[in-house]
């Protein structure tokens, strides 16, 4: 029998009043969620029910400075989508096994995206952009080996004449987490495509435009429920002109050939690059299609850095074209009569090193035009060091432009270097010595500069006294009337105090090159008389030099619609052909006849290296020719 | 009170229950019916079905004398332990746990009926135990044979249903007079692991910006060695001083390291077996934006569907959040969601009153129980009500972590509808047996 107990009476009335405590609590707080912040949850569980529908907006077209045709385009394709929440296991597990067998993705990289327990997830997964119509029309015709699958369309870039201009170009992809952390207040979400590189990631915000919306209230499977359809439109990105000259670029780019290393032609009066090259370039059609990962693995690992835009992004010694600078310092400082010359004798002592002309045997008395001219090492060494100094030579090269970048609207451009005795005790702790005066003097040692500073500082001689900041965008075009929004006005990035005679007299000296100078066997156009200066770079191997060729054109012309400057730059790393001014002859053939690669070739038919290249590309076309019969041969037996 | 009973049954829990059962069944219906008014499912009439073998075994359950179960409780505690045992070796896994025995097509939960029967056997032990054993050996006994089953649930791995035997144990040991500072003790211990374990993941995923510096004791095993050293050495010193001076805050100074040495040491512990998801679940409700997608979004869609409700409720069947079907496991562990959506605050008063009936009322009726095993056992079936109610709706209105705790009577389930209607009926057999002797 049980036996006889005390009701804890304090303890049951503890428990009773937790129980009602906890209960009126409960019906505090969920008062305070339904009625008081009833509106902010009304309005949350109606954003959830109206379905987004994003309405791509068309990314803008690139044109060349003439507008016809674009250089970049929008190519119709598809995105595929799967919404993971409304698919059961079996069908996540049909769909990624079909999805890598006939759209050949690859497997792991669905299951990645789709997991196999994300019931829980109802917003839309791409599984593969970039998917052509054919594609399409085989999931739509086996819509049951594909469920939960959808597709909207989603235009590719397409680059119809791929070559060097996809350096300035550039090419767009998939955002990254930490591209959007920086630019999600600008509009960017997680789908959104971005530019990568060149003109595509320097006006993305031009190209990209603003996506719309199509909202309506869907359950989960996405069928709409109710008809307060709203729409958003989107608004088309604007289509881009560039400064760019079609043909000139392709003029340059067959000039230079398969031959590592970078053209610029610019407009010195304004300021509009009409061609930038730079070999090697890549094609980024292939960063759209399946092989991309391979494409891009491939082209980084390539050891001549073919996403290098040489151009802008390297900086070499700039060699004996320095001889230009260091010219127009002896000028303006008149620190070397003009009538005055030093003797070459092939080389020249400074303390106890001994540094050599390019011509062993010696120039002979040369004066400040005929040293330029012959590009004497020991004039200029004499220069530099007895009559300018380092500070000088310094302070020419910055007024010049050297050592800071000519903010041209393209990423990733370097600054090059103009070392001063400050900077070699900064870095290398070491004092600057007459040697270090002596290698600069000849634009050797460690001054770098880029093929595009180069031109900026030759526009300046040209313009004798204002250099225009480097632009590839011309105008912006609303892509949908055609109307101009807005055209890049010159601007000046440079206005100098020397004299202007110090930069006519210049330009003559220039033009001695091309006439007496070293120039003159090599530079044999008729079609208009240019000025300017050869280099050759050591880079420290024998028979290895850069070779480089600045030059304006037309010399003596007032007209500024016609000036042109031209840098020519072939690394060292190529065979040794003196080919930069051998470029810079059919360059300016080309550009002052309106005479294409080919015709110019035609029209330098006497030329013995015209005669080879032309040997050497029959050779290559008939080994192609026989390699291709081989294997057709091969497969007909 | 003669008044109030048809044949001295008390109808006021009976209506109750057959209330909240009704709503229920409502709701499964509703949460099976998709946008376009398609019915998608048939748990409604399973519900149903469910609901009525539920109230008849508790009518008939009210009718007998409980004082039966008193010599079977042993029995049928051993029994469900072994069936729980079974359940691990061949047990059939639902929503990734190995919880399910079924016996010719018909399944069930063998971790249920764990609930009743650890309350009837832990009312036969407590009052069995009065004046055997010391208070502490006493508690701690009674503590084991709470644990025992706990453990093996947690094994399935059902973490849910093994959380409830700690309340169950709680309110039995303190109505069955327990010393508070053994009951405080241990929820002391409890709270304090529970919060250990969870520092190194709510440093992981919501103070994502700068790691607190302090959370690396939990997360650093070396570190943690020397904590725990350290206490045990403050724990010798207070000892001593306790021997040496008989102060009675030596005591206390001990009592709280030992907590704190437990609650390190389990923590340690959990941490090497809890996986980084189930913490992260654990700690979702802080702020589900850390991962809405996941985790998150039960979390997310049920608050919005509670908030969305208002006053009055979208309406029977209008819900947007359920019918769309962004709230997931509406019929079970969401179902207050679709309720305070469809009915709005008014309808969820309706089921708070009618739960808060059942308790209160549950109470007052033990306060005439005749024995100490009613008391108990009564106690321990309200404790479980309370429970299974706080968190369940907690979870709903994104104050308590997910756990997979069903809101009882309501939500879409034949193994705790009948254990339910089993623990009232039973309530209802100690109101209708209070004056046979």
């Amino acid at each position: 029998m049980p036996q006889k107990f005390i009701i804890p009476k304090s303890r049951l009335l503890f428990l009773m009043i937790l129980i009602i405590g906890s209960v009126v609590t409960y019906t505090f707080y969920l008062g305070s969620m339904q009625i008081v912040n009833f509106g902010e949850y009304q309005r949350r569980a109606k954003d959830i029910a109206s379905r987004e529908a994003v309405l791509l907006a068309q990314r803008g077209e690139i044109y060349d400075r003439n507008s016809d045709l674009p250089l970049v385009m929008n190519i119709p394709s598809f995105a595929l989508y799967a919404v993971p929440g409304e698919m059961t296991v079996e069908q996540k597990e049909k769909l990624i096994v079909n999805c890598s067998e006939y759209l050949n993705i690859d497997e792991n990289e669905i299951r990645k995206k789709i997991p196999l327990d994300s019931e829980g997830n109802f917003l839309p997964v791409e599984i593969k952009d970039a998917v052509q119509y054919e594609d399409i029309i085989f999931i739509a015709e086996h819509i049951d080996e594909f469920p939960g699958i959808s597709w909207q369309s989603k235009p590719i870039r397409g680059y119809p004449e791929p070559g060097s201009i996809s350096h300035i170009l550039g090419y767009v992809g998939d955002i990254t987490s930490e591209d959007l952390q920086i630019l999600y207040n600008k509009g960017y979400n997680r789908n959104s495509t971005i530019g990568k590189s060149g003109i595509e990631k320097q006006y993305d915000l031009l190209l990209r435009g603003e996506d719309g919306s199509r909202m309506r209230t869907v359950d989960v499977k996405g069928r709409r429920i109710e008809d307060d359809l709203k729409i958003i439109p989107p608004r088309n990105g604007n289509n881009l002109v560039l400064t760019i000259d079609r043909k000139i670029q392709k003029l340059c780019e067959q000039a230079l050939g398969e031959r590592i290393g970078s053209v610029v032609v610019m407009k010195p009066s304004t300021g509009e690059v009409l061609a930038m090259v730079s070999y090697p370039y890549f094609d980024p059609n292939l960063f759209y299609t399946d092989r991309s990962k391979e494409v891009y693995t491939k082209l980084s690992l390539d050891s001549r850095f073919p996403f290098i835009n040489r151009a802008i992004q390297s900086s070499y010694a700039p060699a004996s074209t320095f001889k230009i600078i260091m010219t127009a310092a002896v000028l303006e400082e008149e620190a070397f009569s003009l009538t005055s010359t030093i003797n070459c004798t092939g080389e020249k002592r400074f303390g106890d090193r001994v540094f050599k002309c390019h011509k062993h045997s010696g120039h002979g008395p040369l004066n400040l035009s005929s040293g330029l001219a012959e590009s004497c090492n020991v004039f200029f060494y004499t220069m530099g060091v007895d009559y300018l100094g380092i500070n000088k030579i310094a302070d020419y090269s910055r007024r010049f432009g050297f050592g800071e970048s000519t903010g041209i609207d393209l990423p990733g451009e370097v600054e090059g270097l103009v070392p001063t005795p400050e900077w070699k005790e900064d870095v290398y702790h070491t004092i600057w010595v007459g040697g270090d005066t002596v290698n600069v003097s000849i634009g050797q040692g460690a001054l770098n500069v880029t093929p595009l500073q180069l031109a900026v500082s030759l526009s300046m001689i040209v313009n004798e006294g204002v250099a225009y900041k480097p632009h590839i965008l011309k105008r912006v075009v609303d892509s949908s009337t055609g109307e101009i929004i807005s055209e890049v006005k010159p601007e000046i990035l440079r206005r100098s105090n020397i004299r202007k005679e110090t930069f006519r007299t210049l330009q003559d000296y220039m033009r001695g090159v091309i006439t007496d100078g070293t120039a003159r066997y090599v530079i044999t156009t008729k079609a208009v008389e240019m000025a300017g200066k050869t280099g050759t770079g050591e880079m420290g191997f024998e028979d290895k030099w850069d070779s480089w060729f600045a030059a304006f054109a037309p010399y003596g012309s007032s007209d500024p619609d016609e000036q042109i400057v031209l840098v020519v730059n072939v690394e060292g790393a190529n065979n040794w052909e003196w080919w930069a001014p051998k470029a810079s002859d059919m360059i300016m053939q080309g550009i002052f006849a309106d005479q294409s690669y080919e015709e110019v070739l035609d029209e330098f038919d006497r030329r013995w290296y015209i005669r080879e290249l032309k040997a050497r590309e029959a050779a290559a076309a008939a080994e192609a020719e026989a390699a291709e019969s081989e294997t057709q041969d091969s497969v007909a037996q | 009170m003669k008044s109030r009973s048809f044949f001295r049954f008390d109808l006021i829990i009976f209506f109750a229950a057959v209330g909240l059962s009704i709503i229920g069944i409502l709701f499964i219906y509703s949460s099976g019916i998709s946008s376009d008014g398609v019915l998608q499912n048939n748990e409604y009439i399973k519900q149903i079905v469910w609901a009525s073998i539920g109230i008849v075994i508790m009518i008939v359950l009210s009718f007998f004398d409980y004082e039966r179960l008193r010599s079977l409780s042993f029995y049928i505690y051993g029994a469900n332990i072994i069936l729980l045992l079974i359940v691990l070796f061949s047990g059939d896994v639902v929503n990734g746990a190995r919880s399910w025995i079924s016996i010719r097509g018909i399944g069930f939960q063998p971790s249920e009926f764990m609930k009743i029967s650890l309350i009837l056997r832990l009312g036969v032990y407590f009052e069995e135990s009065r004046n055997k054993y010391s208070d502490f050996i006493r508690f701690l006994l009674g503590l084991i044979q709470a644990a025992i089953p706990m453990l093996l649930v947690i094994i399935q791995p059902d973490m849910g249903t093994a959380l409830v035997y700690f309340p169950i144990f709680l309110t039995i040991a303190f109505v069955a007079g327990v010393k508070k500072r053994y009951l405080f003790f241990l929820l002391a211990a409890g709270f304090l692991t529970v919060m250990f374990s969870l520092i190194p993941a709510w440093d992981h995923y919501i103070i994502t910006e700068k790691s607190v510096e302090l959370t690396k004791v939990f997360t650093d095993p070396n570190l943690m060695m020397i904590v725990i050293g350290s206490l045990i050495f403050i724990l010798v010193l207070s000892g001593i001083g306790l021997l040496l001076y008989k102060r009675k805050y030596f005591y206390w100074i001990g009592y709280a390291i030992i907590i704190l040495i437990i609650a390190c040491s389990l923590a340690m512990g959990t941490s090497s077996f809890i996986k980084d998801y189930q913490l992260k679940r654990l700690i979702i409700f802080i702020d589900p934006q850390i991962d809405p997608q996941g985790a998150g979004w039960n979390m997310i869609q049920s608050v919005t569907a509670v908030g969305s409700g208002g006053t009055f409720g979208k309406g029977f069947l209008k819900g947007t959040q359920s019918h769309y079907r962004y709230l997931p496991q509406q019929s079970t562990d969401f179902i207050f969601s679709i309720i305070s959506e469809e009915w709005g605050f008014i309808g969820c008063l309706a089921v708070f009153l009618l739960f808060l009936i059942i308790m209160i009322r549950g109470l007052y009726i033990l306060l005439t129980a005749k024995d100490e095993f009613a008391l108990f056992v009564g106690c321990g079936i309200i404790g479980m009500i309370f429970f299974h109610f706080i968190v369940n709706i907690g979870m709903a209105m994104g104050i308590m972590p997910i756990t997979g705790i069903p809101l009882l009577l309501v939500s879409y389930g034949g193994s705790s509808m009948f254990t339910t209607m089993i623990g009232l009926g039973l309530i209802s057999s100690i109101y209708l047996h209070k004056y046979k002797y």
